[in-house]
């Protein structure tokens, strides 16, 4: 057994495990998440993401089929009718419809927002070990993305703020992670609160609007927007509406269930503001 | 009699599809949508990392593991060098406990990928939820990591015929 530790390919193994213990350490300390080596990698790794992201929705497509096999017989019985013909043409007709939506939502989101710069995104990568939807996009600093730029959806909904930049993609952490907090308004009635993610809600794609007044106004369907206060997120951001308001543990302030404007969990395309003068100072 | 250009050409090539069979596991574990039943989604890059390191050994084995984590604590954004830390560990390991007490089979080795799988999903848990505080750890371990454990076991097979085939291509005779 003393043999076996005093070799050399023992000591360089050890070696690696103190040097990746340092690496470890020194993330630590300067809050980043990723290294040199580690952006290298998910260099290489974000083309095949970005080829596997394109046909991931078909295969997202079988896949719940799959799982609703009862449900997809009977329906299968009603399409076999359809010929194949029209079916083909369907599909074009889906996809270009698609395209032309997705234009058609950048150009209105820029027209309510002229200030804004956009990256437009697709999701190339959600790990089984995120836990809160957070997610990776094909732009990074390549693209002009930056850490703590905001995201939102193709409707304009707040969807959460870039993580880390890589070269030629970006980590974004979602509004249903109890990481991220954004100043936020109750639309109608301007009660202010804290907007943020729940461990106990974001299983069910809601996140919360916490630090209400006991006395709040605010009502279930009441929209909330962001204030643009803090200087990350931009004022005016659509987050989503009220769905449930609960008294906060202590009982001295009222917590609001937000049902995002957009599912988290389903998204496939995203937009990044990416210039980032908002016009608010800290 | 090989020489050393036919034995660095070999090896050259055989490293090469691991990395390839690396970056298709690590696509495959983050592509959206792939396999996601209920928030749990299985985990492709542990059972390469464990087949290439019952086959070529615990040295090879347990860097190929730290390559392995790195290129996981990215797509997972987690601290880098921490899953990285495990799965050479866990590389190192696996080999040592397969040439020591068992077979190299798919039945061994799908045990294996659930205990490696198990510890590690297990103290992934326990950092980043169950010390943070979060409620319901309980029913999320159920509805979740376990269900995620499950899923990773039963297709580990696929890296291990994988890592196979490649080892029967290119690996010593």
């Amino acid at each position: 057994m003393k043999d076996f530790f005093s070799t050399l390919k023992f000591k360089l193994l050890a070696g690696v495990a103190v040097l990746l213990a340092g690496m470890l350490a020194w993330a630590g300390a300067n809050g980043r998440l990723s290294n040199a080596p580690q952006e290298l990698l998910g260099a290489l790794l974000t083309p095949f993401q970005r080829m596997a992201a394109a046909i991931s929705g078909g295969v997202d497509d079988v896949w719940t089929k799959y799982t609703r096999i009862d449900e997809i017989l009977a329906e299968n019985q009603q399409l076999q009718e359809e010929n194949a013909s029209l079916r083909q043409r369907m599909v074009d007709y889906d996809a270009m419809k698609a395209e032309n939506e997705a234009f058609k939502d950048l150009a209105q989101i820029q027209e309510e927002n002229p200030q804004y710069e956009y990256a437009s995104g697709f999701i190339i990568g959600r790990d089984p070990l995120e836990q809160f939807g957070g997610f990776t996009i094909d732009q990074g600093t390549l693209n002009g993305v930056q850490k703590n730029d905001v995201v939102v959806s193709d409707q304009g909904y707040l969807v959460g703020i870039v993580l880390e930049a890589g070269i030629n993609s970006s980590k974004v952490i979602t509004i249903l992670s109890p990481s991220l907090n954004a100043a936020g308004v109750v639309s109608r009635t301007r009660d202010n609160g804290i907007l943020t993610g729940s461990a106990q809600y974001a299983g069910q794609g809601l996140c919360t609007f916490t630090n209400l007044s006991r006395d709040t106004q605010a009502t279930v369907g009441d929209e909330i927007i962001t204030t643009g206060l803090g200087g990350v997120f931009p004022a005016d951001i659509l987050v989503g509406t009220i769905e449930e308001l609960v008294p906060e543990s202590s009982g001295k302030s009222m917590v609001a269930v937000i049902q995002p404007g957009q599912d988290i969990g389903s998204l496939k395309h995203v937009f990044v503001i990416v210039n980032r003068d908002y016009g608010q100072e800290e | 009699m090989e020489s050393k250009r036919q034995r660095r050409l070999r090896l050259a090539a055989k490293w090469a599809a691991y990395s390839l069979m690396l970056l298709a596991a690590a696509t495959l574990q983050t592509m959206p949508g792939l396999f996601t039943i209920g928030g749990a989604k299985p985990i492709f890059i542990l059972p390469l990392c464990l087949a290439v390191a019952l086959f070529e050994g615990e040295y090879a084995g347990a860097l190929f593991g730290a390559v392995c984590g790195l290129l996981w604590d990215y797509t997972a954004g987690r601290t880098v060098g921490l899953l990285a830390l495990g799965l050479l560990v866990l590389g190192f390991a696996a080999s040592i406990i397969v040439r020591m007490f068992l077979q190299e089979t798919p039945a061994n080795f799908l045990l294996l990928v659930a205990g490696a799988a198990l510890l590690l999903l297990s103290t992934d848990f326990l950092f980043f939820y169950a010390m943070r505080g979060y409620p319901n750890g309980l029913q999320r371990y159920c509805t979740v990591v376990l269900p995620t454990l499950i899923f990773t076991a039963v297709l580990s097979p696929l890296a291990f015929v994988g890592a196979r085939a490649v080892h029967g291509r290119w690996g010593e005779n």
